[in-house]
This record gives structure tokens, sequence and C-alpha cells, in this order.
């Protein structure tokens, strides 16, 4: 730290309007992707999906809430994990607060994992959320959204994620939005969530948006990998400052598993 | 909850919408790429040492610049608008605010000390607080030259006299005493403390995670009646 280039308050500030021109162009392209991304065209879903629910068993429709558009954030808890994600948690820690401001604003949210209801309960408990959380346990809805895949699947290679066909699994370190990051963050993640590192990425993280009109439902956008990454609550804060991410691996924890500082 | 958008230029097949998406996700990638150049050209900022002595009133009583880093290397001031004596409440600031304490169980663990420091003086911050359940270091600045020398609280006689700029001259200021930005500063082992980087107006927009949302919804943001008019104070939207 103590290294860094020092000036006076002027050379500062021509540096600074320097970059800032730099970030006005990247917001104002920003602004022109979510106006393509609100060109794309819809895909009529017509599988009656069902869920489990905190108020019962539930359809598709059922998790607008009476809104027309819906986005889900696919959380990576198989039924075979002994924790919800560590990583999809610390995501989760950053959107717990706002699917109020959502929801007043015709958009309704849930997260959705493969884990049974109770299990999902449970954790959301120990972690002091109160955003809707669905279980899709048992139907097509992961696997069709390309967020989770069977173990047939993961043997033979084939499937896809994140808009990619991927190869037969052997052990390696890939695990999507992990592959940008050093470290060892696929086996981290894995001991994290208190399974083997092949069960930890038969899921993936990823949110998709749907959107209803006339009684139809519609898939509109799903977004995997770094897609992920604006979504990330902590990284917006991180990337302001003089260390930025300043990672070699996952540094983060569950938010009640950090050492008491 | 009215929706003024119109529905998609068309229905399509899986295939379609996939090659569609395709195409939009090679645009997406590129952008992450130039981002990611932007935050490696933002941590190269020259460093400016901060050598006025200012001190904040926080619920503990007096604290300095120093005392804010709370053991870590790095601060993120969140400048929010409260001007004294007002009884209005930022729905902006409050938006980002609502962000903040899942966001920090996070990032403080990545030698990130967060607060927020506003121009009113402590009480009315405290009553702000407990109304919204936040629970975030937030200081007062009142009496101290710290808003004004980082553009965010304006003199009356500036205002007048249009000499009130905004994020580095792009906006003259017309009547608000106060305005929101992040500011960050650094603190090397001898104890110094450099101010690194300030943003405001859209620059703050990144904090909001609501907006990264609805930025990947089918209706974007959906502001056909303007720039946030739709939003409320978390207690102030009506019950479903």
């Amino acid at each position: 730290m103590t290294t860094h280039t020092t000036g006076t308050r002027e050379e500062w500030l021509a540096a600074r309007l320097e970059l800032l021109d730099a970030e006005k162009e990247l917001t104002r392209r920003g602004d022109e992707l979510a106006r393509q991304r609100q060109a794309l065209p819809w895909v009529r879903i017509d599988k009656a999906y069902r869920f489990e629910t905190d108020v019962g068993g539930a359809t598709l429709a059922d998790l607008f809430q009476g809104r027309s558009q819906l986005l889900v954030y696919h959380f990576m808890f198989g039924p075979d994990y002994k924790a919800g994600c560590a990583t999809c948690s610390s995501i989760a820690d950053g959107f717990d607060g706002i699917a109020v401001h959502l929801a007043n604003h015709d958009v309704a949210f849930s997260v959705v994992s493969r884990a049974p209801l109770a299990k999902l309960q449970a954790y959301k408990r120990r972690m002091g959320w109160s955003f809707p959380w669905a279980s899709s346990q048992g139907g097509d809805f992961n696997g069709d959204f390309n967020v989770s895949i069977t173990e047939t699947q993961q043997r033979e290679g084939g499937v896809e994620y994140n808009y990619r066909r991927e190869p037969a699994w052997q052990s390696r370190d890939d695990g999507g939005m992990a592959n940008s990051m050093s470290g060892n963050p696929v086996a981290d993640n894995a001991a994290m969530a208190g399974t083997d590192v092949a069960t930890y990425i038969r899921e993936r993280p990823g949110m998709s948006a749907f959107v209803r009109e006339d009684g139809v439902i519609y898939h509109a956008y799903s977004t995997y990998g770094r897609g992920l990454d604006s979504l990330w609550g902590m990284y917006p804060w991180l990337d302001r400052a003089p260390r930025g991410r300043n990672e070699t691996g996952v540094w983060w924890r569950r938010h009640d598993e950090y050492d008491k500082a | 909850m009215k929706t003024n958008m119109p529905s998609p230029a068309k229905v399509t097949s899986r295939d379609e919408w996939l090659a569609a998406r395709k195409a939009l996700l090679a645009k997406e990638k590129a952008l992450f790429r130039e981002l990611d150049a932007l935050r490696a050209e933002r941590r190269q900022l020259p460093w400016v040492r901060i050598d006025k002595p200012y001190v904040f009133a926080g619920p503990q009583g007096p604290c300095t610049l120093a005392d804010l880093f709370r053991g870590r290397s790095q601060l993120a001031v969140y400048h929010f608008m409260l001007t004294p004596g007002s009884d209005h409440v930022c729905k902006g600031c409050s938006y980002i605010a609502d962000h903040i304490d899942g966001a920090r169980q996070h990032f403080e663990h990545a030698d990130l000390a967060f607060a927020a420091i506003s121009r009113a003086p402590l009480g009315q911050i405290e009553q702000v607080r407990r109304r919204m359940g936040w629970s975030f270091p937030w200081l007062s600045s009142n009496g101290t030259d710290f808003n004004y020398d980082f553009g965010v609280s304006f003199k009356p006689e500036d205002i007048a006299a249009g000499r009130a700029t905004y994020n580095y001259g792009s906006q003259t200021i017309k009547s608000s005493e106060d305005m929101h930005g992040t500011s960050i500063f650094a603190k090397n082992e001898r104890g110094e403390i450099f101010h690194t980087y300030s943003t405001y107006a859209r620059g703050d927009e990144v904090l909001m995670g609501a907006f990264a949302w609805l930025d990947l919804a089918p209706k974007g943001r959906n502001e056909a009646d303007g720039v946030m008019s739709w939003l409320r104070l978390h207690d102030e939207y009506e019950a479903d």
C-alpha cells in the first residue's frame, strides 16, 4: 500500500476526469446492452412446472405473485448438499433486502433450488433471509434452465452450461463463474457445501427471467457464470477500493462463519 | 404497479432465441472485459494525502477519519443525503442503504471498512437509522468541511452565485444543499490517510443491486414515468 503513487489534488483530478469519461462510456454501454436484452424474443413455456413453497405446492404462474415479470435466482443447493453453496449465499446476502422494491415495481423474485423444501427452509432460517425460496425437486425446471445435470449427463458429457457444450466430466476445476478465479474455488466450495466436487458441480449458478402476458408465460433471459457478477453485492464496493477484489481464491465465507475479528 | 412497456417484437422458438441470446452474450462478455480494464485503471489513480483533521459525531462519541477504518487499510464512505433540520429522507440513498448491510458482511472481511456520513446532526441520523433498521456505522459531519471538501454539500451563497457544481463540474446545483456520492480512502502503516477515489450521480448506480436485477428483466427498469419515480422507502410501500 505504501508504494502507491501519490499526487497533488490537481494531478489526481486530471487522472480522475479521464477515468470519469471512461466510466460514463461504459455506463452508457451497459444501458445499451439492457435495451438489447429487452429486445430479445420470448419463448413460450408450455411445460407445467411444479414447485414446493412455504405456502404449499405452486406452479410457475404462482411464483409471479400477481406481477407480470418473475426473476429467478438458481441457487446451488442439491439434494445431497449438507448446506447451501457458500458462494451463492454471499450473493443472496446482497439481494435479500431488495425483493420488497422489485415486488412494488411489477417484478416478483424467487430463489429456486433442487434440495427438498425442508432443507431450504432450515438453511434460510439459519442465514436469516426473507426472500421466497422454492424447491424444484423432482421436476425438470433446473435441468431445462441448464443449472442442474444428472449423474449420467455428467459422466457422458454433452450438457450445456453458460451456452457452452461440456465434455464428459473428469476431476478438474472449471465450475463456471469460478473459472476466472485463482486458487481452487470449486473444491473449496464443495467442501463448504459438505459434498464432493462431482456432486457439488451437478448444480450450477444462474438467473432466469420470465414474463407473463394474457395468462401465457414466456422465458425471456438467462445468464450464468460471470453474467451474475453484477448481482454480487460485495463487488461494486470492492471494485472501487484501491486494492480491488484482491483475490487469491475463495476468501468469503457464509456470514455466520467468518472468524470473529 | 402499472407497466408501460410494449410486448416484445416476437415470440420465437427455443433455437431462434438461443441464437439471439448467444449474440448478446458475446457483447456482454466484451463489456465484462472492458469493465475489468476500467477497474484496473481505477486502481492506478494517484492518491492524495489528507492532512485536515476531520472529526465526526458518532453514537460512541467523536471519531476521526482514521477511527472509521476500524483496523482495516481501506475505507468506503457513502455520502448519504440528509440535510440538517429537514425531515426529507432521500429515497435513492435509502435504496442504496438497503443493500449495504448485506454486502458489508463480506467486503469488511476483505480489508474494506464502511461508514455512511451525512451533514445532518447525529440525533436526526439516529432517528432515520432506527426507523429503517440499518446497522452500518453512520456519522455526522455537521459543522465540518468534510461534505464540502468531497463535493457533496454546497453553501447557499455558492448555489446562489451559480458556483456550486457536482460530479466534477457536470452538473450545476440549483437548490439542493446536499447530494450523494461515494468516496474511498486508504491508510498506510504509518497511519497516513489518502483519498483515492470519489464518484457521484450515476456512478453510485452499481451500488443499487436491485437495478442490476431490473437490467436483466424483460421490461428493464421500466421507468417511463421518470427515473426512480416508482421507488419508496422500504416501509412506505402499500401492503400486498
